[in-house]
């Protein structure tokens, strides 16, 4: 089950008109491939995502699955939104617990044994068997995947305190001592008879936000539920900013990464679009750099990555920055430490962002949203956040 | 949606020969253009004009063909109704050999063109790549009320001595030549419009009388009977004659027109998904004037050139001129200058290999250099 229902607010004019797992990532993808890539490399075949904010280009790009190979007669994918009922009291998504809550129709038609439940917000690569096999093995309740972070990180995450077998006997929301350097990631293994019995009694609480690391978590804890951890040690990034967003980005384009795009042992899968090959024109200069499909490259590219059918005109240069499908940078336009979102254009000799220190976690990444027209010679200062309604060139 | 025309394409008629590209292959399975195969733009025409029924009429060396279109599912014509449909020569008689011409294959289908549902058929090759709107054919068809519209360009890319060309006279009739010594007047792209009708009496005459081909023993002889009104299309389209044509037809695509022509967003061209990461430049890498697929990681110099789809160019790698398909590697400090390698072909490393602009070096597939 994965959660993909997130407004994603912190990403600002990225996620105006579309949910966060929608937002295009590395070239080629959208966030959400990486968890329905990490499902089917898994083995696992039957996927309900669940969608409620602005779900309509999520959809669209999910369609029957068949990019995951989630086109299936049994199981397959399903795109699951909130409903209402003939006594009227269907209703959104309350809380992530909630959300499985009242999927527990569509869980029970496939009677499984267990069912993990995976936030469509992070960048990983992850096989999902471990962790089962960890739950399996320890006969556990509930197992969540960790990663080990600093203790001064501790504290802006949801920390598993554990005994020496791995069992969890407290969960600490941003503890301000933390105790253990365990962060939850996010990613849960239940078995489904156990989740289900206590979905059934949050929702019975009228107090409950009906959170899994507020209220499932706890309540399984304190009656007692056998839990586990599962230490996850390869790539996992939350890219709920723009800067972590940045960052995931930058941490894809390194060849030698925990993110390898050419793993062929762990295919990315994605939904992919009808372009030809990209044209590299006599003006060109990539150093260090994605091209993907469709693109029209004549402009010096650096450090960057270009999704697909982006032109870069004669003396554009675009370093340090991600680019999204369809955005069109005129000639001599120069853009930096910058994301540039789908469709939108930069007017010839406008110059987007600037140099920034590429390590500083507070460094400014400009932003110009979906199908935003910044006019020739405009200036947009480093961590502008142009929005579509908004005008560039008219600031 | 284009009910009323059915598509019948031959992927083996051509009498081009491409070398080790072909020994493999069928003309219509040839790689071109970076990611596509030859048959890829005449369904991704047939798709894009709303046609929903297309054969695929198959001869002999036709592995590499159905390995590439499977079900037709990347052309959306895989459909409960209708949709692709795969014709080996299923009523052929046995030794027979290879069909003469399109008449007898389309015998050889036995009741298939009987069998179809729509009045009008298009016949096309699949070896023609060219971004065509097939609805504007069709539409000019009906509205001309001819018996036979063939496509034709005033753009000369195929060989005179296996093409037929259409020579509008000062009487307003209009003159049929099958082979002839030079090109003359407009050529045919051997796409046709006829009724289904027209055609299936056709192949019975044919086949009665042991003739076989659609121009020499069907328009030729019925010229002056038939309405015949060529459909004028003069924007790009290759068709690989020979070896050198290949090379020179490829290097056509270093031309952003050319590529705006061929892809147009409009009519996109389909091909057999395969998802691919990007393709990475490295630092050390100098790239001008090349047409890049997905998927490959560039740590060298390319330039003028053409590749494929998870192409590696390893470092102090030089290519120049060439081609490179699917799945190539090239080593570290190789040197590459005229040369075309078949899908996995390996470039060891400090290997030199050149060949010329009228004589480029074609490599057999996974071949190891």
């Amino acid at each position: 089950m994965l959660l993909a229902g997130g407004q994603g607010s912190r990403l600002y004019a990225l996620t105006q008109n579309v949910a966060k797992p929608a937002v295009p990532f590395g070239g080629k993808y959208r966030i959400i491939d990486f968890p329905l890539s990490n499902c089917v490399n898994s083995g696992i075949d039957t996927v309900g995502v669940l969608t409620q904010y602005q779900p309509l280009e999520l959809n669209v790009y999910l369609g029957n699955g068949e990019p995951w190979d989630l086109d299936r007669a049994n199981g397959g994918l399903h795109s699951l939104a909130p409903y209402s009922t003939s006594g009227g009291d269907g209703s959104w998504y309350a809380g992530t617990a909630n959300a499985i809550y009242q999927n527990i129709g569509f869980i029970d038609q496939y009677d499984p044994e267990y069912v993990i439940v995976l936030s469509g917000d992070n960048i990983s690569k992850m096989d999902y068997t471990e962790m089962l096999a960890v739950h399996k093995a320890n006969n556990a309740a509930a197992t969540i995947s960790v990663l080990t972070v600093t203790m001064e990180e501790a504290k802006r995450f949801g920390i598993m305190n554990v005994n020496d077998d791995d069992t969890i006997y407290e969960f600490e929301e941003k503890p301000a001592h933390p105790k253990s350097n365990l962060a939850s990631m996010g990613v849960y293994c239940f078995t489904w008879s156990k989740l289900r019995q206590y979905l059934i009694e949050d929702e019975a609480d009228p107090d409950s936000s009906n959170d899994f690391g507020k209220n499932i978590i706890p309540n399984m804890l304190n009656a007692g539920e056998k839990m586990m951890v599962y230490r996850f040690n390869g790539y996992w990034k939350d890219v709920g900013t723009i800067n972590s967003l940045w960052d995931a980005n930058m941490d894809i384009l390194d060849p030698n990464g925990d993110l390898n795009v050419y793993d062929k042992e762990w295919p990315l899968f994605a939904r992919n679009p009808i372009r030809p090959p990209h044209s590299i024109l006599p003006h060109a200069s990539l150093k260090h750099s994605f091209i993907s499909s469709g693109c029209i490259i004549d402009g010096d590219v650096e450090n960057s990555i270009i999704s697909d059918s982006v032109q870069v005109g004669n003396g554009a240069v675009v370093r340090y920055s991600m680019i999204m499908p369809g955005a069109v940078i005129k000639p001599g336009a120069v853009v930096e430490y910058a994301i540039i979102a789908e469709d939108a254009v930069i007017g010839a000799g406008a110059h987007v962002g600037s140099d920034q220190v590429y390590d500083d976690p507070n460094k400014k990444v400009a932003v110009v949203g979906k199908g935003v027209n910044i006019a020739p010679g405009a200036e947009i200062e480093a961590g502008a956040m142009l929005y579509p309604e908004k005008k560039g060139g008219d600031k | 949606m284009l009910k009323n025309l059915h598509a019948i394409i031959f992927t083996n008629q051509a009498e081009y020969d491409l070398g080790p590209l072909t020994e493999i292959r069928s003309m219509s399975s040839v790689p071109y253009g970076g990611r596509y195969r030859m048959i890829d733009f005449m369904l991704s025409n047939c798709t894009n004009a709303g046609i929903i029924d297309v054969g695929l009429v198959l001869e002999e060396n036709y592995q590499s063909l159905l390995d590439h279109v499977e079900s037709g599912k990347d052309w959306d014509l895989t459909r409960k109704r209708g949709g692709l449909r795969l014709l080996p020569p299923f009523s052929q008689k046995a030794g027979s050999g290879n069909p003469r011409g399109r008449m007898e294959a389309l015998a050889n289908l036995g009741s298939y063109v009987d069998d179809i549902r729509q009045e009008y058929v298009l016949l096309a090759d699949g070896d023609l790549a060219a971004n065509i709107d097939l609805a504007a054919v069709f539409e000019a068809h009906l509205a001309s009320g001819a018996d036979v519209t063939p496509v034709c360009t005033h753009n000369y890319s195929g060989k005179p001595s296996c093409t037929t060309y259409y020579v509008p006279l000062e009487d307003g009739t209009l003159d049929v030549l099958r082979r002839p010594d030079k090109a003359v007047g407009l050529e045919c792209l051997n796409i046709y419009i006829m009724s289904k009708e027209f055609l299936s009496r056709s192949v019975k005459d044919c086949a009665a009388h042991n003739q076989y081909s659609l121009s020499r023993h069907v328009l030729i002889p019925n010229k002056d009977k038939l309405k015949i009104v060529p459909y004028v299309f003069d924007n790009y389209a290759a068709r690989l004659t020979s070896i050198p044509a290949y090379l020179e037809r490829s290097m056509d695509l270093l031309k952003p027109e050319v590529m705006a022509d061929l892809f147009t967003p409009e009519r996109p061209i389909y091909s057999k998904d395969r998802t691919d990461a990007s393709t990475y430049y490295a630092p050390g890498s100098a790239v001008k004037n090349a047409v890049i697929a997905d998927g490959c990681i560039i740590e060298g110099t390319v330039e003028n050139s053409i590749i494929f789809r998870n192409v590696k160019v390893g470092k102090g790698a030089v290519v120049k001129n060439s081609i490179l398909m699917k799945d190539c590697t090239v080593g570290e400090n190789a040197d590459l200058n005229y040369v075309i390698g078949d899908k996995g072909v390996t470039f060891s490393a400090n290997s030199r290999l050149a060949g010329h602009q009228n004589y480029p070096l074609p490599i057999a597939k996974n071949q190891k250099v």
